[in-house]
């Protein structure tokens, strides 16, 4: 390390190239993200199946979306559940 | 034995692709292979000035699979390098001139012919990097320590993969001084982002300028230092794959030593 680093550590600046890593790996996480439209809604399809099989739910307002924010990115599914089916033991394959 | 036909690529321009190309190609050549370099980059053609070709060409890669030329009459060999041949890109065509079947084919071809062929792919992930890398079998993927380098890069490799190809990374215009100030990314730090594997890492260097005025190989100049990291990446990439990756170091002086010492106690 220089004494210019040092420095600059010692004005507790972070080193630039730690910004440049930290926004690099935000940026291709959110990249990977940018998923096409048919994808979110075959997830979505797929995912009804799945909780059809535990839970009679409303298929017709369920929202799926990818949310973004500085410190993390999250999927979001919102179903609202009409009741718990009353199918008993091990759900059909 | 069939040669192998490996791309060179970066989705971002301005990394230093070309000059890699040639000068790898270079540095191949003189080591006893066979080699053909073939500049993808149809419509905006560069490989024939950094080799200081250009003035010999007469048919180019959109002749060949277009039949109204040979490969050997397109193919131009290098007076100063035995063994090293330049196929150059057409500079009145797009890059809708060639499809991937038309590269599937000249590979094959060339594979009989050369014992590395290695392809210098335009920047973007457009028509042009779809022919480099239909037929390829190996691929270089070339970024410099910046955020938009490296992200394109990531890209690339995605791209890449999908195509079953495993790509290894070369680092190029590493600035030691900033990166020991903490103002350049290291390899580490790319490599960590990518991970992928390194092929070698290239230091900033003057003579790229310089040997691309001139057109010279920059593996001749006997004291580049970006040549010198190239031949080992050229060796690496033929037969010797375990040969040490050497790390870009500032040459320290007296005062830059003792700074460091000062500030390793802190």
């Amino acid at each position: 390390m220089s004494l210019n680093s040092l420095f600059k550590k010692i004005m507790g600046k972070p080193a630039s190239k730690d910004v440049a890593k930290q926004r690099l790996k935000f940026a291709l996480l959110t990249d990977k993200l940018d998923v096409k439209k048919e994808m979110l809604k075959d997830l979505q399809k797929d995912l009804i199946e799945v909780i059809s099989r535990y839970f009679e739910i409303d298929k017709e307002s369920i929202t799926i979306d990818i949310q973004r924010s500085e410190e993390c990115s999250a999927l979001v599914f919102n179903s609202p559940i009409i009741s718990a089916t009353h199918k008993r033991g091990v759900p059909a394959a | 034995m069939d040669g192998k036909v490996i791309v060179v690529t970066s989705g971002k321009g301005g990394v230093g692709k070309t000059t890699i190309t040639a000068s790898i190609g270079a540095a191949l050549a003189l080591q006893g292979k066979r080699v053909a370099v073939v500049d993808m980059d149809i419509g905006l053609r560069n490989l024939d000035v950094v080799m200081g070709l250009e003035n010999r060409i007469v048919f180019n890669i959109v002749d060949i699979i277009q039949g109204r030329c040979k490969i050997k009459q397109a193919a131009i060999k290098d007076r100063r390098i035995e063994n090293l041949y330049l196929i150059p890109a057409s500079q009145s065509d797009d890059k809708n001139a060639i499809k991937p079947e038309n590269m599937v084919w000249l590979c094959g071809k060339l594979r009989k012919e050369f014992d590395i062929t290695l392809l210098d792919c335009p920047a973007g992930i457009e028509q042009g990097f779809r022919n480099s890398i239909v037929a390829a079998d190996e691929a270089v993927v070339v970024c410099t320590p910046e955020v938009s380098a490296v992200r394109d890069a990531d890209r690339i490799i995605g791209l890449l993969y999908a195509q079953s190809i495993t790509p290894k990374l070369i680092v190029n215009r590493i600035v030691p001084r900033m990166v020991e100030n903490g103002d350049m990314l290291s390899h580490e730090d790319v490599v960590e982002v990518l991970s992928i594997d390194l092929l070698g890492l290239i230091e900033m260097d003057e003579y790229v300028v310089v040997s691309t005025n001139t057109g010279t190989p920059l593996v001749m100049e006997p004291d580049s230092k970006a040549g010198k990291a190239l031949q080992r990446i050229a060796l690496r990439l033929d037969g010797h794959p375990d040969l040490p990756i050497e790390n870009p170091m500032i040459q320290k002086t007296f005062w830059k030593k003792l700074s460091s010492k000062f500030s390793r106690k802190n």
